[in-house]
């Protein structure tokens, strides 16, 4: 869609990614903080694959009666192991977060601050 | 129709985005930040990248749900004002 | 602090806002991601690595390295969270989350299906979408769905104690072997044998990585899962 000479995919992409950078740097609880990385993350996928798009194509499958243009396996690929790494990221994060709780009491950046 | 369809989807991941945003109870801000990972993955779908979406709506909507909510049980629901 | 982290936003939102400008439009054919690489793929893939579903072939085959890497990254990630001491002692942990019957009757219905879904997804891979990631997105679901339901002793009986550490390294070390393999016939490391009288060793070294991908990450993610909650 392009109304106006705007890519409105992309635009909607970059304003989730604004959205999830606002809560990493604004919030100062650390599961929101993990939250927005995670929009973020997503928001980076939807570019990519995005990028990858074609008019009415098909998926990049070459089966019998699929028609070109397909969509381009790259960014496909690359998104798949993305994916598989962010929740990799977020297990660890977490469980770090789990332990700062136990340990501190609190969540929050700016009381963690205070603390010695 | 296409269009029509791609919109409702932009304009429904932005409000679950914004939702997560500002939603102060944890357990509804995870919840809602599963439902934005269900229509990107909608969205992926739509769109000819049936792979992305299988392994989103698995491990982003659900996986990663989960672990969110097991640390909000380990931790605290709400987030200080 | 809000006002600082605003106007960041702001300023990173007017760089995309230039950026997204410059874009070319992405649905159009004649954008520059469908040439180069991507041209050849699409064209020579099915021939070059015996797959139809060009995002497998680019995983496994074209792109193998990232992919290598990739399950080492989750294999770390498990060993850190392993390493990490627990929070809270196990002895005063529940031994399951209170579940509501409409939660364990659904889970118990659709936990056959799921494995089978995931078990097609894995076995064809190759002509339809699916393959060894995929497949490990969804057995990991399903682990997690599982351990929800069953308690910590019954998720346990799920992955016998004694094969658990080599199935959660089942894919750096299959990676590992078949790397060598491919070395020792080609002489490049991941290399697959292009030659037709080797195309057997070839389909089966594929299976071989789509099978471990699948089952180790499977298991890393049910593990994740399982470590978080214990």
């Amino acid at each position: 869609m392009a109304p106006f000479g705007v890519d409105l995919d992309y635009v909607a992409v970059a304003a989730l990614f604004c959205i999830g950078l606002y809560m990493l740097v604004a919030k100062s609880n650390l599961l929101k903080k993990l939250l927005g990385l995670n929009v973020m993350e997503t928001s980076v996928f939807a570019f990519i694959v995005t990028s990858g798009m074609v008019e009415g194509g098909d998926p990049p499958l070459l089966v019998a009666g699929a028609q070109p243009p397909f969509a381009s396996p790259i960014p496909q690929a690359m998104v798949l192991t993305g994916i598989v790494v962010v929740v990799s990221v977020t297990a660890v994060a977490l469980s770090l977060i789990v332990q700062i709780y136990a340990h501190y009491g609190t969540l929050e950046v700016d009381e963690l601050k205070e603390r010695p | 129709m296409s269009d029509l369809f791609d919109a409702v989807m932009l304009a429904l991941l932005l409000a679950t985005a914004l939702a997560v945003a500002r939603a102060r109870d944890l357990v509804a801000a995870v919840v809602l930040f599963s439902m934005y990972g269900l229509t990107l993955c909608l969205v992926w779908q739509h769109r000819g990248a049936p792979d992305v979406a299988i392994t989103e709506a698995a491990v982003g909507a659900g996986v990663t749900t989960v672990l969110f909510l097991i640390a909000v049980a380990r931790t605290r629901r709400e987030e200080r004002r | 602090m809000k006002g600082w982290a605003l106007a960041l936003v702001v300023v990173v939102a007017a760089t995309l806002a230039i950026g997204v400008q410059g874009l070319p439009t992405h649905d159009a054919p004649e954008a520059p991601i469908h040439d180069h690489v991507g041209a050849r793929y699409v064209e020579r893939g099915v021939e070059e690595t015996g797959m139809r579903n060009l995002v497998g072939a680019v995983l496994l085959n074209y792109r193998g390295f990232d992919t290598m890497v990739e399950v080492v990254v989750i294999f770390t990630a498990l060993a850190a969270v392993l390493a990490l001491p627990r929070a809270g002692s196990v002895a005063d942990a529940p031994e399951a989350l209170p579940v509501s019957p409409v939660v364990l009757f659904v889970v118990r219905l659709l936990a056959p299906f799921i494995a089978l879904f995931a078990i097609a997804l894995l076995f064809r891979g190759h002509v339809s979408p699916g393959g060894g990631f995929q497949a490990g997105a969804l057995f990991g679901a399903l682990f997690v769905a599982l351990g929800l339901v069953l308690g910590r002793r019954g998720a346990a009986r799920l992955v016998p104690e004694r094969a658990r550490p080599w199935l959660q390294a089942a894919a750096p070390l299959t990676f590992a072997a078949v790397a060598a393999l491919g070395w020792a016939l080609t002489g490049s490391f991941l290399g697959f044998p292009q030659a037709p009288e080797l195309h057997a060793v070839r389909e089966a070294m594929a299976l071989a990585l789509e099978v471990a991908i699948a089952v180790g990450g499977g298991v890393i993610l049910g593990s994740l899962f399982q470590t978080m909650e214990a």
